[in-house]
């Protein structure tokens, strides 16, 4: 083991060192016949002009690079978005498949923990070429290898068992939205999280992370659906996990059956919209990814993220606050629901509506770095947490910057990108807050 | 970098005026006596390779021609060669009056029919004989 | 030299258009054929509007953020691709070839131009050389198959600034100048030049995904 560890701190590559069980014994049983099979089956099968014309019209001209918060915190070429291409599927598909384990090994940590898949290289390339799909593919060869890393791998595996990301159970599930009630009525007398309430205006589904560690953000929603008095209803059983994991280790079929089971969830209820807290991945995963791998061109029921909800409810004055948040904020907008599905704008809206001292981070909206935690990078967990947190360099950066202009406290509206800049902001000595939109209505909340 | 890459961006501006100016003030045709077919249109079009001075006297001589149909050739109605007539005393854009420069009778405007027939003539027979120039700038000289 | 002169301008100018034209077809048809039995999404997503609009961002200069972060490379790049095909098309020296082959002929422009205009590609050319060679970020992507591509492309227009300012052997210059422009239009179908057919569809799918899916700019 230690030998093949060794190896792989070769000059050419952008690894130090590999620490994560699930790839290194995952490569343990690779042989090269094997890998040029699943290769060719994914790349005749699964692949086809799309992907030959990413690899083959880049004309390496390197703009891509300013593309990518990770060539920009690290100013290393192995990092650019087309550095990446090379050193996975552009070697892949001129070798025609005929790589080695060792390959496969480095090739599943660039694509795996090297690429946030933000989409954000796309707006640099001239050519539009959409490195997050090559690097998509060069995962689901990984997958297909069971080349994964350790962590993420585990959260695929509860997707596959219990239909949600943290292993929750499904009496803990109910128990836990109980306890939440119970919880809030305290805030707010006779509150209630209504169960599987057939025709409800509005489903309420969450990520498997809240239950399990953030509780208190079902709290809050709760008290703020109480509070405009919204229809609403969440799931008693499996269907409540809007998150997908298995859309990030590359496990279509897997992404597939939870996102079957999410949208099931909501039109067995016969609900009228789903609306989803504030997370990113799992947007992507409901509006973007899983319907179409479902067959649905757009999703089969309107999906709203909480920034549109909330942002919805202080247009039509449906809410009422006590008074603005006063402390100078700043915005992150975070990938999947900005370069994701636009909200950059309604977010804007809805820190006008609810705090009184607003500061750009530049750049911003479309152009806003990723917080180095999404597509699963995060999820790969403590093996690549400091090459996670060193590749965030940049976007601490970019923090300071409106720190200096004022800003204090740093709205995220997306779990993902709370994890991540948690991170940097400890690591890089930012000293700002971090919020959810749902923790500054709740704290500004004028309750009947 | 960022003066840098300012200071190749204006390199590279004033290396292309330079080279503009240098390349537009150059050129004066030196004048000999030549056989001309539409001097005054080829000297005064910007756009033109330089005219040629052919030396038809020197020409046949080197080339060893002897009958002016060999260049100055008749076609009749049909379209077929007509053998042992010749045409030095028309000129090709009685014939070959492809533009409107012959129709108008301005001869200043460069009839491109009339040049692109007069190539033809000189290096279609010139491969054929695989002697004599056939480039463009084995003719037109500066 | 007679010889050379036929055969390239002969049998040799026929293969390159039938390589250039047959190629291109074949590789682009191909490509298509691919796309409608793997990649249906493409056609489903695919919006003329978005594309349009994606394109045009991405056709004017300093139209997108990624051409005010390298504006060096804008200005060149612009200018480059601009005179790469305006002067072989318009030159006075090739249109008179279309008249005299195919008897069809139209706009050209004066010498000086054309002259700076190739001048511009040439430069250019150094300036790609330039950061292939010294920009870290260019020289790691950068294979020797660039190098090669680069020279393909410059090629024909040094050799027709030498000819057309008549340097030393500029006559024998003309059959190399004639090779090298067959040269580079046979290599367009199977090299990354390709890129010019592709870059409509390319850019035209992100700028349709982002537009009708993603409704966020792309530029």
């Amino acid at each position: 083991m230690s030998e093949s560890n060794s190896a792989t701190e070769s000059k050419n590559s952008g690894i130090k060192k590999i620490d994560d069980q699930g790839i290194l014994k995952g490569v343990e049983g690779l042989t090269p016949e094997k890998i040029e099979s699943v290769i060719q089956q994914v790349i005749t099968n699964e692949t086809g002009a799309r992907l030959k014309v990413y690899v083959d019209t880049c004309v390496h001209c390197g703009l891509c690079s300013k593309g990518c918060h990770y060539y920009l915190s690290l100013n290393d070429p192995k990092f650019s978005p087309a550095g990446k291409v090379k050193q996975t599927l552009a070697e892949i598909m001129q070798k025609k498949g005929k790589v080695s384990p060792e390959f496969i090994k480095q090739a599943a940590v660039i694509a795996y923990t090297q690429c946030n898949l933000c989409k954000r290289c796309a707006m640099y390339c001239p050519f539009g070429l959409d490195v997050a799909y090559v690097m998509s593919v060069m995962r689901r060869i990984c997958h297909k290898l069971g080349v994964v890393p350790l962590y993420i791998q585990d959260t695929a595996h509860s997707h596959s068992v219990t239909m949600n990301q943290m292993w929750v159970k499904d009496d803990e599930w109910v128990d836990t939205l109980m306890w939440q009630e119970e919880e809030a009525q305290e805030a707010f007398e006779n509150l209630r999280i209504p169960l599987d309430i057939e025709g409800a205006d509005l489903f309420y589904s969450v990520i498997g992370p809240e239950p399990k560690f953030r509780a208190q953000l079902i709290f809050q929603a709760a008290v703020i659906m109480n509070a405009v008095g919204e229809n609403w209803t969440m799931p008693s059983m499996p269907g409540w996990d809007n998150s997908d994991m298995c859309m990030f280790t590359g496990d279509y079929e897997m992404m597939e059956r939870l996102k079957r089971c999410h949208f099931e969830s909501a039109l067995n209820l016969r609900a009228k919209r789903i609306v989803m807290g504030e997370c990113g991945h799992a947007f992507r995963s409901v509006y973007d990814v899983g319907n179409r791998a479902l067959g649905w061109r757009m999703p089969p029921i309107e999906i709203i993220h909480a920034i549109d909800y909330f942002n919805e409810l202080f247009e039509q004055n449906r809410i009422k606050i006590k008074k603005k948040f006063d402390t100078p904020v700043t915005l992150h907008d975070p990938c999947n629901v900005s370069r994701g599905r636009g909200l950059h704008d309604k977010a804007r809206n809805l820190v006008n509506a609810t705090c009184s001292n607003f500061i750009e981070m530049v750049p911003n909206r479309e152009h806003n770095y990723c917080c180095s935690a999404g597509g699963g990078v995060i999820n790969c967990g403590p093996p690549f947490k400091n090459a996670r947190v060193e590749s965030g360099k940049e976007k601490a950066r970019q923090l300071l910057e409106a720190k200096e202009k004022g800003a204090k406290v740093v709205i995220a509206p997306c779990h993902n990108c709370h994890g991540g800049l948690e991170d940097i902001i400890h690591h890089y000595n930012v000293g700002m807050e971090l919020k959810f939109f749902g923790d500054i209505i709740y704290e500004i909340l004028d309750l009947p | 970098m960022k003066r840098f890459i300012n200071n190749v961006v204006a390199a590279f501006v004033v290396a292309i005026i330079g080279v503009s100016l240098a390349v537009i003030s150059y050129g004066t045709i030196n004048a000999k006596e030549c056989f001309d077919i539409n001097k005054e249109s080829v000297e005064s079009n910007t756009n033109t390779r330089a005219f040629v001075c052919f030396e038809h006297d020197a020409h046949n001589e080197k080339a060893s021609i002897e009958s002016c149909d060999r260049c100055h050739h008749v076609y009749n109605e049909k379209g077929v060669l007509v053998d042992g007539e010749s045409s030095e005393d028309q000129s090709c854009a009685e014939c070959h009056a492809g533009g409107a420069s012959t129709k108008s009778g301005d001869s200043k405007v460069l009839d491109i029919d009339l040049a692109a027939k007069y190539h033809k003539l000189c290096r279609d027979c010139h491969l054929t004989e695989k002697k004599g120039p056939v480039a463009c700038v084995e003719c037109h000289k500066k | 030299m007679h010889d050379l002169y036929s055969f390239f301008t002969g049998p040799f100018a026929w293969l390159t258009f039938i390589v250039f034209i047959g190629g291109s077809v074949w590789r682009f048809s191909s490509l298509w054929q691919l796309a409608q039995k793997k990649d249906g999404h493409v056609f489903e997503y695919m919006d003329t509007k978005f594309a349009l609009r994606s394109i045009a961002h991405w056709l004017v200069p300093f139209g997108s953020r990624s051409m005010k972060l390298n504006p060096a490379m804008t200005v060149v790049t612009f200018l480059f691709h601009i005179c790469l095909f305006i002067t072989p098309i318009f030159v006075f020296g090739h249109v008179i070839l279309w008249k005299e082959n195919f008897n069809i002929s139209w706009f050209t422009l004066p010498n000086a131009v054309a002259d700076v205009m190739t001048f511009i590609v040439i430069a250019s050319c150094i300036f790609f050389l330039w950061r292939r060679i010294t920009l870290p970020e260019v020289k790691y992507l950068t294979t020797p198959s660039d190098f090669v591509i680069l020279f393909i492309v410059a090629a024909p227009f040094i050799t027709g600034f030498w000819v057309y300012h008549q340097f030393a052997g500029s006559a024998f210059m003309t059959i190399i100048h004639i090779i090298s422009g067959e040269v580079m239009l046979m290599a367009i179908p199977f090299t990354k030049l390709f890129h010019m057919f592709l870059f409509p569809f390319t850019r035209g799918y992100i700028g349709s995904e982002f537009g009708g899916v993603r409704m966020a700019k792309d530029w």
